[in-house]
């Protein structure tokens, strides 16, 4: 691994995704009442200082950064994975219980005791959700599915 | 003398016992839900408008709480911001990132203090301001049109280079990407829609809120998981006070940030960000010999807190003596006021003497009331960082979650929040300035639509961005900051001359 | 210990909280419940609606309101926000709801998010309305709200409206509407229009309305859009923008410092008050209305009963003195269009908008 494939890695992307950027500008359907500059022309400048700029980081890149191992990867997949699921979640079975989970797990990603985690999120979960919800009106889902058992 | 014959008499309303009691709880509630990430000071007001309207409370109380309530909230943000890397507002980025430096080498409690105080700083040298010009301001403030906003943005975007850490390129390169992140949602302008894939949820555009909490509060869970520590995430909680020598060091920056601050406080639209960062980048290149601005310089908490509330006291300006709203806030207050059968407005101090001079009273009482609250509170508040890692950074995350559905009601926005999350830690991992990519997406629109307005208005002549005094001056000093750091480094000694200068 | 350190915290800003919120009232604002758990809450005790709460007779006719909300489309500070608030404000408070209404700011798409959440996923709420308004109903009419159509909801009523109005700076060499459309038919490019919304948007059709009527191509008008009518009228005031055609209630305090005058208003009859002596467009010739009315609509499976009931609702709720007093605050006149009367106006407004657009080369 050369010391700065990052960079240049990092720059190949930044271009393909200037001149990505720069192509959707022609997609945009604009009527013929716009303004003078049109809604085009500041993201196909953007999108041409972009693709200079990522040309420069190509050939002059920095040196790369100590990248973690496997391990944090595999945690970092992990927590993300449980944001995917809790935003499925939380309109279903509602902002308490789709929290506490969240927090046990990711309590427990970072190597907490499993009760007090627990605990610990159930609490928090239910004194955000009073919080929020009855104190500054902010409405956070209920729980659809239980909508039946106390309606 | 006539001015402190209606100061008195806005002290005398100010200093009742029941606008004090209504001043501290607009205070205890505003540095609640500043606190708060993605809960602003707007909640707290929309919550208490009903509230207010029946109880019959007299306007004067009303809007001296609601005005607490507002810089309470200034006062409360920096919180979030200086222990846990959560900027609550797109103002408290530079907060962030110089307070949290700070809080990580064990310092949370100067730089908590030091918000404090810069706080109570900027409020209060604003004040004096406001009461002093507000009508002079006001017809200052009508005088930026598209043009001059547009010559604005180039000097904000001009002192970008001091944010950009050790590589230029990767600093332009990170404002590009909030640039472009900007132009997501419908072009304010034409009604075009740009980068939203056909999702009604980004016609809109992507939410501050939803990207910062991404790309700070995420990325530090993420940033976390590379080195789980089985104790406390921060052993060391410093002293709970500035030193002496501290606080004559900040004393200019705070003058400074403040003098900032109040003036793009004054124009509508421009507020807080722009105030808190040419007020830090400002310092950055005059007093930052040691080039320790970004690792936890006191005086870079210093001056964005004081820009940040003297910006929040000048916008009151636009609101009271145009009739015209500067921010999301100033907006509802303005529905409050006219539900009080007050019409802000030119005539606004003339017709209400009581509620204008009683404002302005109650503000110096209620900055005096942040400072008291604030300072022992401090103390409290780092105690967080006690909280071991397994559960604070979870809590954070939770923390951000409601933030970040609060914002539209949203679970769309939790992935969009755990997308930026991972983009944040990409982007910090090799090196592009978070910040930037923030400055980019919060000014991107005001310089976009500014330029097409003024191109709009004068049939697309070019010379119209250079055709008044005010926009001349922006272009000039635009001019000056991109050469000023020259400048300093060719008399600096050079010795001092930071890594940044040097690349 | 940690934890409980923690907890501890916690539970002590929470007390803040509470305690900051009382202080005002002796008495804490009245607890919203979610939807789900609002049937079996009790009447909240607050301070204004329980006293003069005379049960509404619909409520026998087979549909009773629980756990109500109300959408706002946009952010707190708006008019859809405005009209959630108020309407459901004096709804509870003549009794006509138990306890409050609940506002949920759902902002995104120009309203469109909101659309698209209750046709798709709450089709069947009978206790939801949702604020609408002529910005509503033109991005319906442009197709804006996506696949989704004006008969995917029930339109239940409009409870109030503001006004639009052709105003200048109190400098202006424009002294009547006149002398605004003379100018206009030698050069029409020579007039800055400066509004609040986007090209094709409601101030911008307002000017294009008007210039109809007077017969010039109003695809030649030049008008630049800023963020929202008061960055416009400051535009005007700073003299970049010539006119600004807003709405009355944004004008107010600018018109009474004398620092802007009114060439007209787009309304059907000449209106009172500060406006007083002011003609319409329609008097001095130029048959342009523009009228912003501030109503609801409700979710297309709403049952009939529960229609029936909020079209009843709203009518009580706007002959009260409370929401009279509602309407003067904010800035508003009292026009009030429900159910089968309110229906063929929202479908008669979206058919006109979308010729107009189509006329002006907006849509296809």
């Amino acid at each position: 691994m050369t010391t700065n494939l990052t960079d240049r890695v990092t720059g190949v992307f930044l271009l393909l995704f200037a001149i990505w950027y720069g192509y959707r500008t022609t997609l945009f359907k604009v009527s013929f009442m716009a303004d003078p500059v049109g809604p085009r022309v500041f993201p196909l400048g953007l999108a041409i200082l972009m693709g200079v700029l990522s040309l420069y980081l190509i050939i002059k890149p920095d040196p790369s950064p100590v990248w973690p191992g496997s391990k944090t990867w595999i945690r970092i997949g992990l927590i993300t994975l449980t944001f995917i699921v809790y935003a499925y979640l939380m309109v279903p079975i509602g902002f308490v219980l789709s929290t506490t989970f969240e927090i046990t797990a990711l309590a427990l990603i970072f190597r907490g005791p499993p009760l007090k985690s627990i605990i610990g999120a159930f609490l928090l979960s239910a004194a955000l959700y009073s919080l929020f919800d009855i104190l500054l009106d902010l409405s956070l889902p209920t729980g659809s599915v239980f909508r039946g058992l106390w309606g | 003398m006539e001015i402190l014959n209606f100061l008195f008499e806005g002290f005398a309303i100010a200093l009742t016992p029941f606008n004090i009691a209504m001043a501290l709880a607009g205070c205890f509630i505003g540095t609640a839900v500043g606190m708060l990430p993605g809960i602003g000071p707007v909640n707290g007001i929309v919550v208490l408008i009903p509230l207010t309207f029946a109880l019959g409370l007299p306007p004067e109380s009303s809007i001296i709480m609601f005005a607490g309530i507002y810089y309470g909230s200034q006062y409360g943000n920096s919180i979030s911001a200086i222990l846990l890397n959560v900027p609550g507002t797109s103002a408290a980025v530079m907060t962030a990132m110089e307070g949290n430096a700070m809080t990580k080498k064990g310092r949370a409690g100067p730089a908590l203090a030091m918000s404090a105080i810069a706080s109570f700083f900027g409020g209060t040298v604003s004040i004096v301001a406001l009461m002093l010009f507000a009508p002079a301001l006001s017809k200052w403030a009508i005088r930026f049109g598209p043009a001059e906003y547009f010559a604005l943005m180039v000097f904000a975007f001009s002192t970008l280079s001091s944010l950009s850490g050790k590589n230029l390129i990767k600093g332009l390169l990170a404002t590009m990407m909030g640039l472009m992140l900007a132009t997501v949602g419908l072009d304010p302008v034409s009604a075009v829609d740009r980068y939203t894939f056909g999702q009604l949820k980004l016609l809109d555009g992507l939410d501050f809120v939803v990207v910062v909490i991404g790309f700070f509060a995420i990325n530090e869970i993420l940033r976390y998981a590379e080195n789980i520590h089985d104790q406390e995430v921060f052993t060391k909680l410093g002293r709970v006070m500035i030193t002496a020598k501290e606080f004559a060091m900040s004393f200019w920056t705070m003058v400074r940030g403040a003098a900032i601050g109040f003036f793009v406080g004054v124009l509508p639209g421009a507020g807080g960000t722009i105030a808190s960062f040419v007020a830090w980048t400002t310092e950055q290149r005059l007093v930052d010999r040691q080039g320790t601005f970004g690792t936890g310089d006191i005086r870079g908490v210093a001056a964005p807190e004081a820009a940040n509330n003297a910006s929040a006291n000048g916008a009151m300006i636009p609101l009271l003596t145009l009739g015209v709203p500067g921010s999301e806030t100033t907006a509802v207050m303005l529905g409050a006021l006219l539900g009080m059968n007050i019409t802000p407005g030119p005539l606004f101090i003339a017709n209400n003497p009581t509620v204008f001079w009683g404002l302005i009273a109650s503000m110096y009482v209620g900055n005096v009331l942040l400072l008291i609250l604030n300072l022992p509170l401090v103390g409290i508040f780092v105690r967080i960082l006690k909280v071991p890692g397994w559960f604070l950074m979870p809590a954070v995350v939770a923390v951000s979650f409601v933030a970040v559905y609060s914002v539209n009601n949203s679970p769309f926005d939790i992935l969009l929040m755990a997308a930026f999350g991972i983009m944040g830690y990409l982007l910090y991992k090799t090196e592009f300035p978070l910040a930037s990519v923030i400055l980019g997406l919060v000014l991107g629109p005001l310089m976009e639509n500014n330029l097409r307005r003024a191109m709009s208005l004068s049939d697309g002549d070019w010379t119209y961005l250079f055709s008044s005094p005010i926009a001349i001056g922006l272009w000039i000093a635009a001019i000056a900051s991109l050469f000023l750091p020259l400048i300093i480094k060719r008399f600096g000694a050079a010795s001092e001359i930071s890594k940044e200068e040097v690349n | 210990m940690k934890t409980k350190k923690f907890l501890l915290i916690l539970v002590v800003l929470l007390i803040m909280v509470l305690v900051a919120a009382c202080a005002p009232a002796e008495e804490p604002p009245p607890p919203t419940q979610g939807e789900a758990t609002q049937e079996e809450a009790a009447p909240a005790e607050e301070v204004s609606s329980a006293e003069e709460a005379a049960p509404a007779e619909e409520a026998a006719a087979g549909f009773t309101p629980g756990g109500v909300e109300c959408i706002a489309p946009a952010n707190p500070g708006g008019g859809w926000d405005w009209t959630c608030r108020s309407v459901g404000q004096t709804l509870s408070d003549v009794g006509l709801v138990d306890g409050t209404v609940k506002v949920t700011n759902m902002a995104g798409g120009g309203g469109g998010v909101a659309f698209a959440n209750v046709v798709t996923q709450q089709n069947d709420n009978d206790n939801l309305l949702v604020a609408a308004s002529p910005a509503t109903t033109l991005r319906l009419a442009q197709g804006q709200y996506g696949e989704f159509t004006e008969d995917d909801v029930r339109w239940i009523g409009a409870v109030g409206a503001d006004f639009a109005v052709i105003t200048v700076a109190a400098d202006s060499p424009y002294e009547t509407l006149e002398d605004l459309i003379t100018v206009l038919q030698e050069d029409p490019g020579s007039v800055n229009f400066g509004g609040g919304s986007a090209i094709g948007g409601q101030d911008h059709m307002k000017v294009m309305v008007l210039a109809q009527a007077a017969g010039i191509d109003p695809l030649t008008l030049k008008y630049t859009p800023f963020d929202g009518g008061g960055e416009a009228m400051t535009a005007m005031l700073g003299g970049f923008v010539d006119v600004f055609p807003g709405d009355v209630s944004e004008v107010l305090g600018q018109l009474e410092a004398g620092e802007i005058q009114v060439l007209a208003t787009l309304t059907a009859d000449p209106m009172g008050g500060m406006l007083e002596g002011v003609p319409t467009a329609k008097e001095q010739g130029y048959d342009a209305e523009w009228i912003v009315f501030r109503g609801f609509y409700g979710p297309g499976g709403m049952s009939d009963e529960a229609y029936n009931y909020w079209v009843n609702a709203l009518g009580q709720m706007a002959d009260s003195p409370e929401w009279e007093e509602q309407l003067q605050q904010g800035g508003l006149e009292k026009i009030v269009r429900l159910g089968p009367e309110f229906e063929p106006f929202v479908s008669t407004q979206i058919t006109n908008f979308r010729q107009l657009s189509r006329d002006l080369g907006l849509i296809e």
